[in-house]
């Protein structure tokens, strides 16, 4: 099948962060060095062909940019600086604005004053919302119980809603991945019972990130996988235990204590994180795109201004702390509507998606080879 | 014979030889034959103090010929004659023996090899005692040189010579001088004008009193022999001229690849497909332009048209990669927003500067796709509602996907072929050529400029396709070697050539076509043969062709060489 080839692509990646693809050509050190290039996923260098040459379709049914870590083996082998890591990175925020259907994600990858002016736009509207909602029934000096400025119950109701609509988007999303990449390719095409058999990547993918565990190098995932159980711990105690976690203002060991540690774990890594793109001290931190710095500003903003509204509560300055609760909430939510579905967060699913999505493409090429090796005649 | 005193040395060559053959023994062998008066091994005879020892034998035993066995005598053969003249006595009483590279370094059996190394010692010696005293002999060396090829080669050499105060007879048979590269805008890949080279260098050559410039004519003829040469010039218009000279420089230079025997491109049907001369001629007057006259957003860069194929040239025409990067740059500092597609084979980005220029040609965006060696990209037009005229189909290796890709404009990167009339030069000079017409040199890493006929260098692309400087170092190379002959004033012949016995000569002219380096001459009004000894390389083909025997080869004497055979016998 010939496919037709489009020039653009290489500018159009290059919003993305895939500045230096051209200068690749070819020698193959990056996929020899890479440790989870094993067929029949054999990257970065065939990514990179498929970009110089502007197969988009071909790039865009590629689920190899998810399967890298981005470890910088790559970039630090290649003897023309084409930094094939930070191209593969460059692919997957290209790639997430492929699988986003409403063009809100291809908007924030291609301009960062538009993602900083919906930042804004959604913080202000959210931050007069619970302000106006909160003197309406409530009164700004009481933290909980009746009266509250912000009651934990109204939360609660506005989390599982906002959830639910995410979930709506990103599911979407997820299903238009599964389209490029397994649906639409006949080559393919797999049976029920596949997807059943891997069914359970997903899950060891998505808790213990155990891919990313076997990079040579073990320190970036460390960093990683303590921020993501910190995340993970937090949303779990937001979105059931929410008014065990606000009420006050004695410390609830029982729940705050989880709190605490995520709150550290998240603070310490992202501070870490960011300290690390400052000083470019490791090959992935030497490129950061803008939406990196607004996602980490915004996650250490939301953990510090969550953490101190606590305090504030606990010490007995219900006033400073629900000032500081609409402050968190003013990060929060502009930073869950616009990464979660449509920026950075998706990956917390595509990833293991394709981790799944790789393993049935193995099992249905193989059933594939056999259907076909029996139909030969002996 | 009986009263030739015939000293013997056989070197160790530290152990290169004495670890294989008894050295000792062939001295002792040495010794027993007839007129051997002294025979002696050492550690390394090519070193001061051995030579210095044959020197003190010859003079206080009063030796009259030496034997040395060695190494082959390409290797010290001149040292030792050296020492023979420092003792004293004709440089050609010596004869070496080779039982190094044909004994000790290809036998394992030390009593074979030390047979060997004593038979062929033997024969030496038998031989070394009906050796002549021969005398190097001078013949004159005229100052002037004729240099055919006005381009960038032929003007170098022009300018070498004529600015060191030496006559020069430049001929071209354009009407211009400067050659292909008169048809080249910029150069790879420092991107200097080539018309900033070539006017600044015209202007000198035709501004020096030392250069007669032969504009639309060519060499029709040339006699003679080095420092000694008769040129016939032939303008296009007018009275042939004769010239003397002492050397001639060829410089015809190269012809561009015919781009039409490539069917699968279509040039000349496909207006949109141009050669690269024809897109210099578009760079120099600043306008790229498709073949209906638009703009190109599209412009495919085609390498290797006509070179490193089965069915054309097999070579590599080795400046066209260069070339090909400098258009990608080109095109985009005319046509920024215009794509340029590279379609290479293999880079070669060899030489200083290079892989610079070709990391330049990515980091401007050129898209660089690889093809298959004797395959051509297909070429199909473009639909109505297609943005390009045409496209391309190319399999890419890289990544295994067959891509069509549009393009409005092609570029074919035609190699460098030898010229037609190349085989006319090489025979008007006398001088060879490869099977694909280059010029053959002397030899190809030592003596790259010069040829099988002493006094005719070579230089530029007509011994093979290279760049401008490669072509300007051996204009300058060639000339360096007529200018050392110049500053001598004369040249030395060797004294081993062949002569002919006038009374013998039937004049049966077998052997006139025979040399290989026309060195016989044949005198229609006696009807006999002779030797031209200035040109005679003693190969030996006419003396053992010579139906009557009349022919005698110098240093190679049939008394010789029988005795010499009796002697390893």
């Amino acid at each position: 099948m010939t496919v037709q080839a489009d020039p653009r692509l290489v500018a159009e990646l290059e919003i993305y962060g895939a500045q230096d693809v051209l200068k690749c050509y070819h020698c193959g050190n990056c996929t020899a060095v890479c440790p989870f290039s094993k067929a029949p996923f054999i990257f970065p260098r065939k990514s990179m062909r498929y970009l110089q040459m502007g197969l988009r379709e071909k790039l865009k049914s590629n689920l190899e940019p998810w399967l890298c870590y981005y470890c910088g083996e790559c970039s630090e082998q290649c003897p023309r600086e084409a930094e094939p890591g930070e191209t593969m990175m460059s692919m997957r925020r290209w790639l997430t604005a492929q699988y986003d259907f409403t063009g809100i994600s291809n908007l924030l990858y291609r301009s960062w004053k538009m993602e900083l002016l919906g930042i804004i736009v959604l913080a202000i509207l959210t931050g007069l919302g619970f302000y106006m909602f909160g003197t309406a029934t409530g009164d700004i000096h009481k933290y909980d119980g009746p009266g509250a400025f912000l009651p934990s119950a109204v939360i609660h109701a506005f989390d599982w809603t906002m959830a639910t609509i995410l979930s709506t988007f990103l599911l979407i999303n997820c299903g238009r991945m599964w389209w490029f990449t397994m649906g639409r390719d006949p080559e393919h095409r797999a049976t029920p019972a596949m997807y059943a058999r891997r069914a359970g990547l997903l899950l060891l993918h998505f808790f213990t990130q155990k891919r990313y565990s076997e990079c040579d190098r073990k320190g970036p995932w460390r960093l990683h996988i303590v921020l993501m159980l910190s995340y993970v711990s937090m949303l779990v105690l937001i979105m059931f235990f929410l008014p065990m976690m606000q009420a006050g203002p004695a410390v609830n060991w029982w729940a705050h204590a989880f709190g605490y540690a995520a709150t550290a774990g998240l603070l310490i890594t992202v501070a870490m994180a960011l300290w690390g793109r400052v000083q470019k001290s490791a090959t992935h931190y030497k490129h950061s795109h803008e939406t990196d710095w607004i996602f980490l500003i915004m996650l250490f903003y939301v953990a510090l201004t969550g953490i101190l509204q606590h305090a504030c509560h606990r010490l007995g300055s219900p006033y400073a702390a629900n000032i500081l609760y609409l402050a968190h909430l003013m990060g929060v939510v502009p930073m869950l509507v616009l990464e979660v579905p449509f920026s950075k967060w998706a990956h917390m699913c595509y990833r293991p998606l394709a981790m799944y999505f790789s393993h049935v493409q193995v099992d249905a090429m193989a059933a594939k080879e056999s259907a076909a090796a029996e139909t030969l005649p002996a | 014979m009986e009263n030739h005193k015939i000293g013997v040395y056989i070197c160790n060559c530290g152990t290169n030889i004495s670890k294989v053959v008894d050295c000792d023994e062939v001295v002792g062998k040495a010794l027993d034959q007839p007129g051997v008066v002294c025979a002696k091994s050492y550690k390394y005879m090519c070193s001061n103090p051995g030579q210095e020892m044959i020197i003190k034998d010859i003079q206080e035993q009063g030796l009259d010929r030496v034997v040395v066995s060695a190494c082959s005598p390409r290797m010290h053969e001149p040292t030792f004659r050296k020492a023979l003249i420092k003792a004293g006595i004709n440089p050609y009483f010596l004869e070496m023996a080779n039982i190094r590279e044909q004994c000790s370094w290809v036998h394992t059996d030390p009593r074979q090899a030390t047979d060997k190394a004593t038979s062929l010692t033997k024969g030496a010696v038998r031989r070394v005692v009906h050796h002549e005293p021969l005398e190097k002999r001078f013949v004159d060396m005229c100052p002037a040189t004729l240099v055919i090829g006005g381009g960038i080669t032929g003007l170098t050499a022009a300018l070498e010579l004529a600015e060191s105060g030496n006559q020069v007879f430049l001929v071209d048979q354009a009407a211009q001088l400067g050659g292909n590269l008169a048809r080249v805008d910029l150069t790879a890949p420092y991107l200097d004008s080539a018309r900033d080279i070539l006017t600044e260098r015209i202007r000198r050559v035709l501004e020096n009193p030392n250069i007669n410039t032969f504009l639309n004519a060519k060499v029709s003829g040339l006699d003679g022999f080095v420092g000694n040469f008769k040129a016939e010039i032939q303008p296009a218009a007018g009275e042939k001229v004769t010239v003397e000279v002492g050397s001639v420089v060829v410089a015809t230079g190269y012809k561009p690849f015919d781009a039409s025997r490539v069917k699968a491109f279509g040039y000349g049907t496909n207006p949109n497909v141009i050669t690269s001369f024809e897109f210099e001629q578009m760079l120099r007057s600043g306008k790229i332009v498709t073949g209906k006259g638009k703009i190109p957003k599209y412009v495919t860069i085609i390498h290797c048209v006509g070179s490193r194929s089965e069915e054309f040239n097999r070579y590599c025409s080795r400046v066209c990669c260069m070339t090909a990067l400098k258009y990608g740059q080109e095109v985009k500092s005319a046509l920024p927003d215009a794509f340029v597609y590279d379609l290479y084979i293999d880079m070669h980005a060899f030489g200083k500067g290079c892989e610079d220029f070709y990391k330049q040609a990515s980091a401007i965006r050129t898209i660089f796709l690889m093809y298959q060696k004797n395959t051509a990209p297909q070429i199909r037009p473009a639909g109505p509602g297609d943005d390009c005229e045409m496209f391309l189909r190319v399999d890419d290796r890289l990544c295994g996907e067959e891509i069509d890709f549009p393009t409005d404009l092609v570029i074919l990167m035609v190699g460098m072929e030898a010229r037609d009339d190349s085989a006319e030069v090489a025979r008007l000079v006398n001088i060879s050529r490869d099977r694909d017409g280059w010029f053959i040199e002397s030899h190809p890493k030592l003596d790259p400029v010069a040829t099988t006929t002493e006094g005719v260098y070579i230089a530029g692309c007509c011994q093979s396709p290279k760049d401008i400087n490669e072509s300007v170092a051996q204009a300058m190379a060639a000339t360096a070697r007529i200018m050392a002959k110049i500053a001598r004033g004369r040249i030395e012949v060797d004294a081993v050539f062949a002569e002919v016995n006038q009374d013998d000569c039937s004049g049966c002219r077998v052997c006139n076509e025979l040399c290989p380096y026309g060195a016989i001459d044949f005198n229609t009004e006696l009807h006999r043969s002779s030797v031209i000894s200035a040109k005679c390389k003693a190969c030996g083909a006419c003396v053992s062709a010579c139906p009557s025997a009349a022919i005698k080869a110098r240093h190679f004497t049939d008394e010789q060489i029988f005795a010499q055979i009796e002697g390893v016998l």
